[in-house]
C-alpha cells in the first residue's frame, strides 16, 4: 500500500485529512454515544456529563431490556420478515429478471415497460392499504412481505447483469434441452452470484430498516417488527406510554431506566447489522457499482 | 416463470392505481370501491380548501426544496474530498466510517437524536458546559424553529456518505491524462476540479437528480414520522404523514386517495419535465 504514497504530503493534504477525520468522527460518535450510554449505571448517566466513557458501568439496562418478552417476539418476526422476505424477494426477481433478459423473447419490450411504468407512478398508500386489506393480509407478517415483493429498481438491476451473460451460455442450455427453470438456477446464478449477493443485501437491509408498512398494515403487539418495538418505546409522551418496560417500583425510577433500555434496545437492534458490516459494505457497495453501469 | 413476478406487478401496483378512482368518489369502506358515488373533482375541491392540507402542502415544498438545495450536493462535496486523499488506508477508512448511517432505521436515528439532543444527558449540553454555559438548553426536537433544520442535517448525516459511492465510483473513471494537461498547463486544484472533474460526474448528477425531483413530495416519509412529535406537527406535517392521518384517524380515504393521486402526478409530471430539460441541454443524458 505504502508504494502509492508518491507525492510527498503537502500542506493541503493536512487539512484534508483534518476535515475528513471531523467528518468521521461526527458520523461515528452518535453511535459511541449511545453505546456508551447503555453501559452506564442507568441513573447516572441521566444526570449528562457523559461524553467518551460510560458514567459507572453496569448492565442493567441490558438485563432489564431482555426481560422483557417484547423485544424477542420482536426479534423472531424481524428475523422471520427478514429471512422469508428476503428468500421471496430474490426469488421472484430473478424468475422475472432471467426471461426478461432473453433477447429472443418477444413480450420482452412490452413486458418491461409495464414494469419500468410502476416506477414513474403509483397508486399510493391508501388504495395500496385497501388492496391489503381485501386481500385479508392486514394484521399479518405477510403484509410486510408479499407487497413489496419485487423492487422494480432491482428487477433492472438484475436483468441488466443478465443481459451482460454471453448468450451462449442459454443457447446451449436451451440445445441440451433445459427447462428455462433449469437453466436459471444451473446455468445462469452460479455465473451471477455478486449480483445475487448484492440483491438480496438490499433487500436485507430494506427489510431489516423498514418500518412504515409495519405502521400501517400491523395492529397487534405480538407481531410487531423491532423498529416498532423500538419506537413504541420512544413514545415521546412517555408518560401515559403504557409500554412502560421498566419495573414500576416509582415512577422517577422507571423514568431514569427508560432512557437507558432505550439505548440499550437501539444498541440491540443495530448490532445485527454491524456484526456483518465489513462485508455487507463490501457487496452492497458493489452491488450499487453494478446497477449504476446501466441503470 | 415470469407470471408470479408479472401477477405481482398487476395486482400490487397496477391494483393501486385502479384503486385511484377513489379520490373520485365519496368513498364508503362498507359499500367498496366500485358501489361508492361518483363526485367528480369534488374531493379535490374540499382537499385543496383545507388548512391541514395547504399547511402539510406548505412544509412539503419547503422540506423539500431545502433538501435538493442542502441534501443533494453534500456527497458531492464529500466525495471531492474523500477523492483527494492520498493514503489509501486512510480513505477506505474515511469511506467505510462515512456509509454506516446509511444501514439504520430511521426509528433508530430518531432515538439516536433523541439521546444526544436531551436537554438533560445529551451532548448539547455537555459541549454547553466546556465553555462553561451551565444553563438550560433547549430540545432541538420540540422546537418549530430548529426542527426543519435537523430534518436537512439528520438526512445528510445518514446519506451523504453512502451517497459518495456512485460519485467517487465515476471520478475513477476520468482520465488521469486530463489531469496531467490541466497541471502543465499550470490549472491549481480548484480549477482541475471545476473543469474536469465536476464535467466528468455531470451524467451521473443530472440522473441523479432526476431521481430526486421525481420523489420531490415525498420528503422522506419514513424520516420525517419516524422524528417528529406534536410539538412541530405545524413546521413538520407533510402531504404523506397528513394523509395517512386522514385515512387512519378521520377514515377520510377518498380525500387521502385524492391527496395522494395529487402527489402522484405531480412526481410524474416533474419527472418527465426535468427529463426533457436535460435532455434539451445535453442530447446524452437524462433518463428515459
Amino acid at each position: 500500500m505504502r508504494t502509492i504514497r508518491r507525492r510527498r504530503p503537502q500542506p493541503g493534504q493536512w487539512v484534508l485529512n483534518g476535515i475528513l477525520f471531523a467528518v468521521t468522527f461526527l458520523t461515528l460518535y452518535p453511535f459511541w454515544h449511545v453505546l456508551m450510554y447503555s453501559f452506564s449505571d442507568p441513573q447516572r448517566a441521566m444526570g449528562g456529563g457523559l461524553f467518551l466513557w460510560p458514567k459507572g458501568f453496569s448492565f442493567d439496562s441490558y438485563k432489564m431490556l431482555f426481560q422483557n418478552s417484547g423485544i424477542w417476539q420482536a426479534y423472531g418476526n424481524s428475523l422471520f420478515r427478514l429471512g422469508v422476505g428476503t428468500l421471496v424477494n430474490v426469488l421472484l426477481t430473478a424468475t422475472l429478471a432471467y426471461p426478461l433478459s432473453i433477447r429472443r423473447f418477444l413480450w420482452r419490450t412490452p413486458l418491461t415497460l409495464f414494469i419500468f411504468f410502476t416506477m414513474l407512478f403509483s397508486g399510493g398508500m391508501i388504495p395500496t392499504y385497501l388492496l391489503v386489506n381485501s386481500l385479508g393480509l392486514v394484521d399479518t407478517l405477510w403484509a410486510l412481505i408479499i407487497p413489496s415483493a419485487i423492487s422494480a429498481w432491482n428487477f433492472f438491476i438484475m436483468k441488466n447483469y443478465f443481459q451482460s451473460l454471453p448468450p451462449e451460455l442459454e443457447e446451449s442450455a436451451n440445445m441440451d434441452g433445459a427447462t428455462p427453470l433449469v437453466t436459471l438456477f444451473w446455468i445462469v446464478v452460479p455465473v451471477s452470484l455478486p449480483v445475487i449477493a448484492a440483491i438480496a443485501l438490499f433487500y436485507g437491509v430494506y427489510h431489516w430498516n423498514a418500518y412504515f408498512d409495519a405502521v400501517l398494515y400491523i395492529h397487534s403487539q405480538s407481531k410487531e417488527v423491532l423498529p416498532i418495538f423500538l419506537r413504541s418505546m420512544m413514545n415521546f409522551s412517555a408518560v401515559e406510554s403504557s409500554r412502560s418496560i421498566a419495573p414500576s417500583d416509582g415512577a422517577t425510577m422507571a423514568n431514569i431506566s427508560e432512557e437507558s433500555v432505550r439505548m440499550a434496545t437501539i444498541v440491540a437492534s443495530i448490532l445485527p447489522m454491524l456484526m456483518i458490516y465489513p462485508f455487507l459494505q463490501k457487496y452492497y457497495v458493489k452491488g450499487v457499482l453494478i446497477g449504476s453501469v446501466k441503470g | 416463470m415470469a407470471v408470479p413476478g408479472l401477477m405481482y406487478f398487476l395486482i400490487f401496483h397496477y391494483g393501486p392505481m385502479y384503486g385511484l378512482v377513489i379520490a373520485f368518489k365519496d368513498f364508503n369502506l362498507y359499500k367498496g370501491v366500485f358501489d361508492s358515488k361518483w363526485v367528480g373533482l369534488d374531493n379535490f375541491v374540499t382537499l385543496f380548501g383545507m388548512s391541514g392540507f395547504q399547511r402539510a402542502l406548505r412544509n412539503t415544498i419547503i422540506i423539500a426544496t431545502y433538501q435538493l438545495l442542502f441534501v443533494f450536493p453534500a456527497p458531492i462535496v464529500l466525495s471531492l474530498l474523500i477523492h483527494e486523499v492520498v493514503n489509501v488506508r486512510y480513505k477506505k477508512f474515511v469511506q467505510t466510517s462515512v456509509y454506516l448511517p446509511h444501514f439504520v432505521s430511521w426509528v433508530v436515528i430518531g432515538g439516536i437524536l433523541y439521546a444526544i439532543l436531551s436537554p438533560t444527558s445529551g451532548i448539547v449540553r455537555e459541549v454547553a458546559s466546556w465553555f462553561g454555559y451551565e444553563g438550560s438548553v433547549a430540545n432541538l426536537m420540540a422546537s418549530r424553529e430548529h426542527f426543519r433544520g435537523l430534518l436537512i442535517l439528520s438526512s445528510i448525516w445518514k446519506e451523504a456518505g453512502f451517497g459518495t459511492v456512485l460519485y467517487l465510483a465515476t471520478m475513477l473513471t476520468i482520465d488521469p491524462h486530463l489531469y496531467e494537461a490541466a497541471r502543465v498547463d499550470g490549472a491549481k486544484k480548484w480549477r482541475q476540479i471545476w473543469h474536469i472533474t465536476l464535467p466528468g460526474l455531470r451524467t451521473t448528477i443530472v440522473i441523479l437528480l432526476i431521481f430526486n425531483v421525481g420523489s420531490f413530495l415525498n420528503a422522506g416519509l419514513e424520516q420525517v414520522y419516524a422524528l417528529y412529535n406534536p410539538v412541530v406537527y405545524e413546521v413538520s406535517e407533510i402531504l404523506d404523514t397528513y394523509l395517512y392521518k386522514l385515512a387512519f384517524e378521520e377514515a377520510k380515504y377518498d380525500l387521502a386517495t385524492a391527496s395522494g393521486l395529487f402527489k402522484s402526478t405531480v412526481g410524474l409530471v416533474l419527472v418527465l419535465l426535468t427529463n426533457f430539460i436535460a435532455k434539451k441541454i445535453d442530447r446524452d443524458s437524462g433518463l428515459i
